[in-house]
């Protein structure tokens, strides 16, 4: 099957592609080395103007162009430089995903055929929750799957010590399965079988890329670090910052309005997406607990250091969420030049962290990563020991 | 056909064969020459490469880097680095263009050892684009990955002439013109990411005569479980086969092969013409 794809994809003839006649929906695959990635493409005439999403299931994210190159079109995804290019063949769409990195293009097959893709279930012999182990050049490393059936079939999440991976959706076949996950940058995609009781798969990342894992059933025994153990902070005097926020005024934890408050740090980038998933529960934190004494306030962590156009990317994610406590500038999405402006912490590991500090300006608690709503009871549990945090935090006067 | 080949997805084998085809790999080719022909950062346009160490400064006649229309400073400060223009710092990011005057700037590296790579408008002299051995099936070999006990991570020039801590994955037994002969396979990461490439970095008879003395990179294509393909026709120059600013990484002990492989990406030395 793979050569007479890859002979449509180089073939002799093409058609230019009418903007149009691409409007409606999709059954879009992404050929990986490893198998077919698969994701659902809606393309819609809006304004006069095309535009679209790409799915995993019920985990959109929009286009943000659909313009003419040549004889084909390219779908853009802003924020990763990355596109599709893609030319109609009879009622099909074939091209290629690209995104363009220093070291030279990144280029994955792509195609799509008319409709939607069909619903499929997982067994109940698949469904919850696995402690995964990933084995590269024979080193190991701890993951967490837990399988569900959502409205649009097979879902599940992949959870690493420093947080998910973002919503997989696929399907089953006997028994064996494929659940993806691509958003435009990221291209995921975990396949894998039933062996009595053990699963055992691939988890391919990008074209190429191929990690064998093994899974046994959660025992209920944690399988990852804590998320309270992989980040430590000196908790013997107030925690101390100082970054400029969106109009340039250095905000302070010096500053009035943090004094004898209960303050939550995110520690976030614009650019990560567990990030977008964590501003919702930080929203809704300050909004039930700011009469009690609660500050939130946020630290980004951008790409590219340029202030304008690292600012105008935080303040997308301002009005994204309509966040309405300070976002600062904290500087270049980089471990180590991260942990550099906040000398206080050992160990910062990930994006988002969250740091509660108490009444007395010191740290008390420090959250390394966050579990998604994809991770479903993981998810809640995060969202019960925020709240339980900072109910404890707030009654102490 | 294509339709078919979509909707069944999920009763084909969750691995496929990587079938390299002769269209694949000149689409492969196409794209790198358009990336090479396109791309701000294209090795082409390299004008420098220059170590940061504390700090270097860009632009006046008497600075590390002379640059036209250009003064500014890269500054190593703790772990980060910063971009000074006209008295103002900025964290300058790692693996990431960053516009300058006319010029586009890429740090790389690792914080004690960063370096500074200053890209122009228009292809350096001396750089030049890849040329090709037309595509010859049987130079594919498929191979079986055999792991070392003990993988150790260590620090490696990736083929753009950047240093990455790559770990050893195995070795990888081929047989050409009758002889055996054992390479040995890094797996080399891409920036951040879960991304890696599984790569050989090996030289052959054809080496500083059709070939470039150096050696080539050729990548692993996975066939499922330890088996992969190596595909020679997909064999290709470091960076610094474009462009003498970067530098060459040293050949990987033991992977020589005497048998002339002539397949993949040729050189042609600057100034001088080639028959093939």
């Amino acid at each position: 099957m793979y050569p007479i794809i890859a002979l449509l994809l180089t073939g002799l003839s093409t058609t230019p592609a009418s903007p149009n006649r691409l409007t409606g929906a999709w059954r879009a695959v992404l050929d990986l080395a490893g198998g077919p990635l698969p994701f659902s493409l809606t393309i819609i005439e809006r304004d006069g103007r095309l535009a679209g999403s790409l799915c995993n299931g019920p985990s959109c994210t929009d286009l943000s162009g659909v313009t003419a190159i040549g004889d084909s079109v390219a779908l853009e995804i802003a924020d990763y430089d990355a596109r599709i290019f893609i030319t109609e063949r009879g009622d099909s769409l074939v091209g290629t995903y690209r995104n363009v990195g220093n070291r030279g293009p990144r280029t994955i097959p792509f195609r799509a055929s008319r409709g939607t893709w069909q619903t499929s279930k997982g067994p109940p012999t698949l469904l919850g929750s696995w402690d995964a182990t990933f084995i590269t050049d024979l080193r190991t490393s701890p993951r967490v799957f837990v399988f569900r059936n959502g409205t649009q079939g097979l879902e599940a999440s992949l959870t690493a010590n420093s947080g998910d991976y973002g919503l997989f959706w696929g399907r089953t076949s006997s028994d064996s399965f494929a659940v993806a996950h691509f958003d435009g940058s990221f291209v995921y995609l975990l396949t894998g079988r039933l062996d009595g009781d053990t699963l055992r798969g691939v988890f391919h990342a990008g074209l190429r890329t191929q990690t064998k894992w093994v899974a046994v059933r959660s025992t209920g025994k944690p399988h990852l670090k804590a998320p309270t153990e992989l980040t430590r902070a000196d908790t013997s005097k107030p925690f101390t910052f100082a970054f400029p926020d969106l109009e340039g005024r250095t905000v302070t934890n010096a500053d009035p309005r943090f004094q004898g408050k209960v303050v939550v740090i995110d520690v976030f980038g614009t650019w990560c997406p567990t990030c977008h998933d964590a501003a919702p529960a930080l929203e809704s934190l300050h909004r039930r607990y700011r009469d009690r004494g609660l500050e939130v306030l946020g630290i980004a962590y951008e790409v590219t250091g340029d202030s304008a156009t690292d600012n105008r990317q935080i303040r997308r994610f301002r009005d994204k969420f309509k966040i309405p406590y300070p976002l600062l500038r904290g500087g270049l999405n980089e471990v180590e030049a991260t942990a550099a402006t906040l000398p206080q912490l050992t160990g910062f590991t990930a994006y988002p962290t969250t740091i509660f500090l108490g009444r007395d300006g010191k740290v008390k608690e420090v959250y390394a990563g966050f579990r998604g709503p994809a991770t479903g009871s993981q998810h809640q549990k995060q969202l019960d020991d925020y709240d339980r945090i900072v109910e404890r935090l707030l009654g102490k006067l | 056909m294509v339709r078919a080949a979509a909707t069944q997805w999920a009763v084909i084998p969750m691995v496929l064969a990587a079938q390299a085809t002769p269209s694949e790999v000149s689409q492969e080719r196409a794209d790198f020459i358009s990336w090479l022909a396109a791309a701000p950062t294209s090795p082409l346009r390299a004008m420098v490469l220059h170590p940061i160490g504390p700090g270097i400064r860009l632009g006046p006649a008497t600075a590390e880097i002379p640059l036209r229309g250009v003064d500014a400073r890269v500054e190593q400060r703790g772990l980060s680095l910063s971009l000074i223009v006209a008295g103002s710092p900025r964290p300058l990011p790692r693996d990431r263009a960053v516009p300058l005057g006319g010029y586009q700037i890429v740090a790389a590296g690792r914080p004690s050892q960063a370096v500074l790579t200053v890209f122009g408008r228009d292809a350096a002299a001396g750089s030049h684009e890849p040329s090709y051995y037309p595509y010859v099936n049987g130079w594919q070999r498929d191979v079986v990955l055999t792991p070392i006990d003990r993988p150790q991570a260590e620090p490696m020039l990736a083929p753009d002439g950047t240093e990455v801590e790559a770990t050893e994955a195995g070795t990888v037994t081929i047989s050409i013109a009758g002889q055996n002969a054992s390479l040995r396979v890094f797996r080399i990461p891409t920036a951040g990411g879960e991304e890696s490439e599984l790569e050989v970095f090996f030289r052959d008879g054809t080496n500083g005569k059709e070939t470039y003395p150096a050696g080539r990179f050729v990548s692993l294509l996975p066939l499922g479980g330890n088996r992969f393909r190596l595909d020679f026709n997909r064999a290709r120059n470091p960076f610094c086969a474009y462009n003498t600013v970067y530098p060459c990484p040293a050949p990987w002990r033991g992977n020589r092969l005497t048998a002339a492989v002539v397949a993949g990406e040729q050189y042609r030395a600057p100034g001088t013409t080639q028959e093939h």
